[in-house]
């Protein structure tokens, strides 16, 4: 295909015609919208984010918040009857002891 | 004297939509009815119907504005050409084939009847032709040729890569260029 060819057909495309819209086709609109109740249905992630935006917090307190919660979470998953080595010795030294008595 | 209050841009008018703001949807409508209502003349080739697919667009950003996510979409434009070019392609498909036969009286004063006559039967005939363009390489020239999107910018409101983009306006021309033979 040549240049001419090319530049006459981007040449008719750039002049393709358009009928003008109506003058008032956008007060239509506007009116019309007027009219229409919004719907306010918000997401999952918008409400979240929302509520965040609420609880306003600057980052070291969500930091802060954060790390007592995993504290707590740390805590009260951990075995309550876990023993050190040292207490499983001093288990011994009792026994041992309380056993001299019974014998006594 | 007060300084005049500088024009809100489309973010800012949109926030204030989502907040019920009939001043700022009428001041975003006013704003782009006209290029959205050109984009959408191009594909039906119809007044009425441009511009109640406009109308529609409008509409459903007024009723769902939470559609608008600034996070997910880099500009309105961009994202409202989506929109009004789905509005079309679905009107088309239901309403297929597409009348051309009005005719088209664009004469320039300054020419003569001859060439006014070689003038509309060109223009009529380079709608009929891209009229049964495929659907996405009518979209591309659309946007590039009449809205005068960058490539780059097309390319988005389609959600195709710039090359694939070319590709497509490569191709519709060449299949224009094919068919209009006699008038090029």
């Amino acid at each position: 295909m040549s240049d001419r060819q090319n530049e006459k057909l981007d040449a008719i495309l750039r002049s393709r015609r358009v009928d003008s819209a109506g003058s008032d086709l956008a007060q239509r609109i506007i009116l019309k919208a007027q009219s229409l109740p919004q719907n306010q249905t918000v997401s999952f992630r918008q409400w979240l984010k929302q509520l965040f935006a609420e609880f306003h917090l600057p980052r070291p307190a969500y930091v802060f918040a954060c790390t007592l919660i995993l504290g707590f979470i740390v805590g009260f998953t951990a075995p309550l009857n876990t023993t050190t080595a040292n207490d499983s010795n001093a288990d011994q030294v009792q026994g041992f002891l309380y056993a001299d008595e019974a014998i006594l | 004297m007060p300084a005049a209050r500088p024009e809100k841009d489309d973010h800012e008018l949109l926030a204030l939509i989502q907040e019920g703001s009939h001043h700022a949807f009428a001041e975003l409508v006013q704003r782009h009815t006209e290029r959205f209502y050109r984009l959408a003349y191009r594909y039906v080739q119809n007044k009425e119907t441009a511009e109640d697919i406009v109308q529609d667009a409008f509409l459903r950003l007024w009723e769902n504005p939470a559609n608008w996510q600034p996070e997910r979409n880099s500009k309105f434009t961009t994202w409202f050409y989506r929109i009004v070019v789905n509005l079309c392609l679905d009107w088309q498909k239901k309403k297929r084939p597409v009348a051309l036969d009005e005719a088209m009286p664009l004469v320039d004063d300054r020419e003569t009847a001859d060439e006014a006559m070689i003038r509309i039967q060109e223009q009529r005939l380079l709608e009929k032709e891209i009229a049964v363009l495929p659907e996405r390489q009518r979209t591309a020239l659309n946007l590039c040729f009449d809205e005068g999107l960058s490539n780059q910018e097309a390319a988005e409101v389609m959600g195709v890569n710039l090359k694939a983009l070319q590709s497509l306006i490569m191709r519709a021309k060449t299949t224009l260029k094919e068919r209009m033979k006699g008038y090029l």
